[in-house]
């Protein structure tokens, strides 16, 4: 009896509390919201429609103005009914009877998604114009003619090269998946929880994997063909330690989603650590495995056409060349390769995939 | 004799539920002991906290002249394997044959690298086969245990603790995912074993009906403590009020 009622107790000091938190939250909020809207109108406004200034320079004071209006602007509408932030923290009573779109915290916030799209379109340059030129249509009509007239005479080329693409990829899979398997159960939370210092293994492992995998493998492809050279080497590392990384992430996934079922009924039988983890983790872990690995050699190969372009090697370091020599009727043949090559991976991949459920 | 002995066993989970308070029982070689009790009541907690599958707060648990709270690697997985488990959800390995399973008994008597390669002995394999005969499955010994029916998982699952030759036997729940005829099966089996093997079983069961035919002796749990300890025989009405609660009312399984 006594815990509830000190229980109830704190709920009712915490309420105002968490009140006032969320208020401030939806403060901070609404001046973000503001200061990047008056900004905008400002640049975009003033300064290139209104000025029409070809130019349009940026200094930092700009932001520390604009953020100063935004508080007085967000302080002032803070006790209407008008603020996004107080509709998102729940702190406005929305009336049921009423359409959401005549609400004026909604109304406002639509206002600053079509200000954001109106400033989206300006900053992207996007123009009809230039869509529709004459000079323009001409080049487009030039290179679809050239592209839908590939040139057959370099098809055995293309399909060496085509080859080579592929290999890469799958020895950059084959190689990843070795190492992917021995991280996945470190990077295992359900696994790793137990003690502080496999917790920091974990935490560590993960934090490396995430680091890994967000560097796109073009990039990696870059790094690589200056350490080791330009060639479908530096490419196949670059897939492989992208391949590493997602790999790991997804088995350990698959890890954590186990029954523990078997893993309690191996335990109770005696069994070591790992023997549990043999018996009891990887037959349930063994088919979508798999699954992954296949669906990952699948992506390897567009990505490798792909990194081809920055010299990793492979039919993408070819297509580069002829583009860059203008010969278009080889880059059409290249494209026609290319695209087979994928099509045939994503269908191949897609049927085996079916067949291991 | 008495074979296992908890004194004042306490657990606390670190969410600080109170599942077991002050537990103290005992039981002799060779009993049927049933723990009856309401969900949640801590039966299967006491289950784990007797194999160590949770470790328990304070208090003792002594088993074959050992306290097994006190042990640690090696020593807690060679006393583990002297003690078999059944579950609720038979926790058979799946995508494995039902001999596979079996054999998964003996990880404790088996070199880690043999196991890892599925190297058993001829032995090995002949007990395995014997204890699937026991359970009735010996022709099942070749299929996914997965493909079997629940009754018959969990007889595969009663052959793979006979495996590891325990000198009790603890089952969570054993029958209460199965259908009334099934479960009867089941425990017959457990019966059996009893009886005709000498290994102590400890059983978790929610049907008193269940509890009267096969009991030789009961435990009821209430909210973590022993409220009733005796024959099971004697539950009378206002016993199962005590244990079950006012609300409650008997039904029976055939």
């Amino acid at each position: 009896m006594g815990n509830t009622m000190i229980t109830e107790q704190q709920v009712a000091q915490a309420m105002p509390v968490k009140r006032y938190q969320a208020s401030i939250k939806a403060w901070c909020m609404d001046v973000l919201l503001w200061s990047y809207s008056l900004l905008v109108l400002y640049k975009l406004g003033y300064q290139s429609w209104w000025l029409d200034l070809r130019h349009v320079d940026f200094y930092w004071s700009e932001p520390l103005y604009a953020l100063l209006a935004g508080m007085l602007v967000a302080s002032s509408l803070s006790y209407t009914k008008a603020s996004v932030g107080k509709a998102c923290y729940g702190l406005i009573a929305f009336d049921e009877g009423r359409s959401l779109f005549r609400t004026a915290a909604v109304r406002l916030g639509l206002l600053f998604l079509l200000l954001t799209l109106i400033a989206g379109l300006q900053v992207s340059q996007v123009s009809m114009r230039e869509f529709f030129s004459d000079s323009g249509l001409a080049g487009a009509q030039r290179i679809f003619t050239a592209l839908l007239n590939p040139n057959f005479a370099i098809f055995e080329e293309a399909l060496f090269a085509a080859v080579e693409t592929v290999y890469m990829a799958f020895i950059a899979t084959a190689l990843a998946i070795p190492v992917a398997f021995v991280l996945a159960f470190f990077a295992a939370r359900n696994l790793m929880k137990n003690s502080a210092l496999s917790f920091a293994i974990y935490a560590v492992l993960r934090f490396l994997m995430n680091l890994t995998r967000s560097i796109e493998p073009l990039v990696w492809a870059i790094i690589f063909s200056v350490w080791v050279g330009i060639g479908p080497f530096s490419g196949m590392l670059a897939l492989f330690l992208h391949s590493v990384a997602s790999l790991t992430k997804l088995y350990s996934e698959q890890i954590e989603a186990i029954q523990d079922g078997p893993v309690e009924a191996m335990t109770a039988t005696g069994a070591h650590p790992i023997q549990i983890i043999w018996y009891g983790v990887v037959p349930q872990i063994v088919l979508p495995y798999l699954s992954y690995t296949i669906y990952r050699w699948d992506i390897n190969v567009r990505m490798a056409t792909v990194i081809g372009l920055v010299g990793g090697g492979g039919i993408g370091t070819m297509l580069m060349q002829y583009q860059g020599l203008a010969r278009w009727n080889d880059v059409g043949m290249l494209v026609i390769v290319i695209a087979a090559i994928v099509w045939l991976m994503d269908y191949a991949s897609a049927k085996i995939r079916a067949h291991l459920k | 004799m008495t074979l296992l002995r908890s004194e004042n066993l306490c657990k606390t989970y670190p969410n600080g539920t109170k599942a077991l308070n002050q537990i103290n029982f005992s039981v002799d070689e060779g009993e049927f002991l049933v723990v009856i009790g309401l969900s949640g009541s801590g039966k299967s907690t006491l289950l784990r906290c007797i194999n160590q599958l949770h470790p328990i707060s304070s208090g003792a648990i002594h088993f074959e002249q050992q306290r097994l709270d006190q042990l640690q690697g090696r020593a807690l997985r060679q006393h583990r394997s002297r003690i078999g488990m059944i579950f609720q959800q038979f926790n058979l390995i799946p995508r494995k044959s039902v001999l596979t399973n079996v054999l998964a008994g003996a990880l404790a008597s088996t070199p880690i690298w043999k196991s890892l390669l599925g190297l058993y002995s001829k032995a090995q394999q002949q007990q395995a086969l014997a204890y699937l005969r026991i359970v009735g499955l010996e022709h099942k010994a070749y299929v996914r245990a997965d493909n079997l029916s629940g009754g018959q998982q969990q007889r595969v699952a009663i052959a793979r603790a006979l495996m590891q030759n325990p000198k009790i036997l603890l089952a969570d729940e054993p029958v209460a995912s199965l259908d009334p005829s099934t479960s009867h099966s089941v425990m017959k089996y457990l019966q059996k074993i009893n009886r005709e093997l000498g290994v102590t079983v400890i059983c978790n069961l929610h049907f008193l009906s269940l509890v009267r035919t096969y009991a030789s002796r009961v435990l009821a749990l209430k909210d973590g403590k022993i409220v009733y300890q005796g024959a099971p025989e004697d539950i009378d009405e206002q016993w199962f009020t005590t244990i079950y609660g006012e609300e409650a009312v008997e039904v029976s399984i055939n």
